[in-house]
């Protein structure tokens, strides 16, 4: 068995996105639940949130973004940038415990505390833009952390994979010419479901280009396709880049009864692409894996894929 | 909706006595496929196009055998000689549905765009109809595409919209399509959401049909468009 952390908060339930989100805080107790209930806590080194250092948020956000969310915070509006994006006045506090939790996890993971680690954190991140919320996220936590691996503990190849049945546009935006960051996606289809970026022809600008993947599913697919693709594009673009952490966009949202998307996918494909994600680190990245919650809104199927999740992490 | 917003008026031109491979040296600098040729005083005389370049060029200069001698009749070639004289043009007042229509039917990949006296004054190309077709679909903004199959008849639309603004969601876009079956009609709204769970749930109970997302098409025209 490894070593495997569990960053779990319950402040992470402050963000309160209003009244029938499907982004509710319920998500992180159906979570938690199918984690104890399948005996798995007991093994978890549990880590709890703590604030974010601005500056860290300030190598991928705009210091007016960051301003421009916590004024409408504090102000008492429900929604930021988009109708989507609810917000209350707990919101700015949670997403720097959110980006704060994670950085803190790839601490004790680069001094050898853990192995790898499940970052159960809201709000989610993968849609944020530099200067714009969007799709239930405000800061991107994937991305902060990629640039925090770097700066803070000299990682030349970061390798995010984000399998989140949405694609991951701030991520990709974020890295799009940076060719020490590689972005991988596989989601449903863009021309079918939001935000409408990441087609097949999207692999990155300038000196990143080649860095970006994306491997976009219509409608309707499941396992087979999933299982293709990612022997496909996902595992020959990291032989190739081998990078030495990976970063994981976990989201649940693609199961077949998760009624945000139209794509199939089972408990048991959604084990394999975590084992095959498990494997690519074990092989390139001495096993430093962490993963870190986007979606998944079927809240009776969470406790069963977050159990299979951690499962996999632990190797039990 | 008209052509004059859509057109690019910096229109990249070439005389009539130029050379053939100045032509085509000018299409690939600047990544276009069709010159306009005017006189002095910026009237249309002709079009000239990447297609007639290269009709123009034997097999052997294409394929990069240098051959001194055909290389000196092609340079010998003007663009006079090769270009089309009054080509199809169209008004800068002209929609751009009449240029799509247009585009359809004439079967080229650009039109020129004259003022009532003949002047020069832009070009509309397939490119540009595009660029304004993806405004019009409104995909350049994150949304969700939800299609829903309604009977033909008066009011449908409208209980649809209701249904989504009630849900507090903002349009990207509305497409109406013909459906494959008799009487009905296929409605894709291009929703500016992330959260289309609860409205897809409302426009069931509220007795839609979704379409099946990979029986989505938007209609049966013929391929008629060849792109140039």
């Amino acid at each position: 068995m490894r070593k495997t952390g569990y960053l779990h908060d319950m402040r992470y339930m402050l963000h309160d996105t209003g009244p029938y989100h499907p982004e509710m805080p319920e998500r992180l107790m159906a979570i938690y639940d199918g984690i104890k209930d399948g005996g798995l806590l007991e093994h978890l080194t549990l880590i709890s949130a703590s604030q974010a250092d601005l500056k860290w948020i300030e190598t991928i956000h705009d210091k007016g973004y960051i301003r421009r969310f916590e004024e409408i915070c504090l102000s008492g509006h429900l929604t930021f940038d988009d109708q989507d994006n609810g917000i209350c006045m707990e919101t700015y506090a949670t997403a720097f415990l959110a980006v704060g939790g994670i950085l803190d996890t790839i601490d004790m993971v680069m001094e050898g505390k853990i192995e790898n680690a499940f970052c159960a954190v809201r709000p989610p991140g993968h849609h944020a833009e530099t200067n714009r919320a969007m799709g239930f996220c405000y800061f991107n936590n994937v991305a902060i952390a990629a640039r925090y691996l770097q700066m803070r503990w000299g990682i030349k190849r970061v390798g995010i994979v984000d399998f989140d049945v949405h694609h991951g546009n701030g991520t990709q935006h974020i890295f799009e010419t940076d060719p020490t960051v590689f972005y991988y996606s596989i989601h449903q289809h863009p021309s079918f479901a939001y935000p409408g970026t990441g087609r097949e022809f999207e692999n990155g600008a300038l000196e990143g280009k080649g860095f970006t993947k994306n491997s976009p599913v219509l409608p309707g697919q499941g396992d087979d396709i999933y299982k293709m693709l990612i022997q496909k594009d996902l595992i020959p673009a990291f032989d190739h880049f081998e990078p030495e952490f990976v970063l994981v966009s976990t989201g649940f949202d693609a199961h077949e009864d998760d009624e945000m998307s139209d794509i199939n996918l089972s408990s048991g494909g959604f084990s394999w692409i975590m084992e095959t994600i498990m494997q690519l680190a074990d092989q390139y990245a001495r096993g430093r894996v962490i993963s870190v919650l986007e979606g998944g809104y079927c809240i009776p199927r969470l406790p069963e894929l977050a159990r299979n999740h951690v499962g996999i992490l632990l190797n039990t | 909706m008209f052509v004059s917003n859509s057109m690019v008026r910096k229109v990249i031109t070439i005389d009539k006595e130029a050379s053939l491979f100045e032509a085509q040296e000018r299409m690939s600098a600047n990544k276009i496929r069709h010159l306009p040729v005017v006189d002095s005083q910026n009237r249309l005389t002709g079009i000239v196009t990447d297609r007639d370049i290269r009709s123009a060029m034997p097999f052997s200069l294409l394929k990069g055998d240098d051959n001194g001698k055909e290389k000196a009749k092609i340079a010998a070639l003007k663009v006079k000689d090769i270009m089309t004289a009054n080509p199809i043009t169209i008004s800068p007042m002209y929609t751009i549905q009449d240029a799509l229509l247009m585009i359809q039917r004439e079967k080229v990949g650009a039109f020129p765009v004259v003022d009532s006296d003949g002047t020069l004054t832009g070009i509309l190309s397939v490119r540009d109809l595009l660029r304004a077709f993806v405004n019009v679909l409104g995909i350049n903004e994150p949304g969700t595409l939800v299609g829903i199959l309604v009977e033909e008849k008066v009011g449908q639309l409208k209980k649809i919209v209701d249904a989504i603004t009630e849900e507090n969601i903002s349009f990207g876009s509305i497409l109406v399509a013909r459906h494959w079956e008799a009487n009905t009609r296929a409605v894709f709204t291009y929703l500016l959401t992330n959260n289309v769970m609860r409205v897809k749930k409302k426009l069931k109970a509220l007795g839609y049909t979704l379409l099946d997302p990979m029986e989505w098409y938007l209609d049966q025209l013929p391929k008629a468009v060849e792109e140039q």
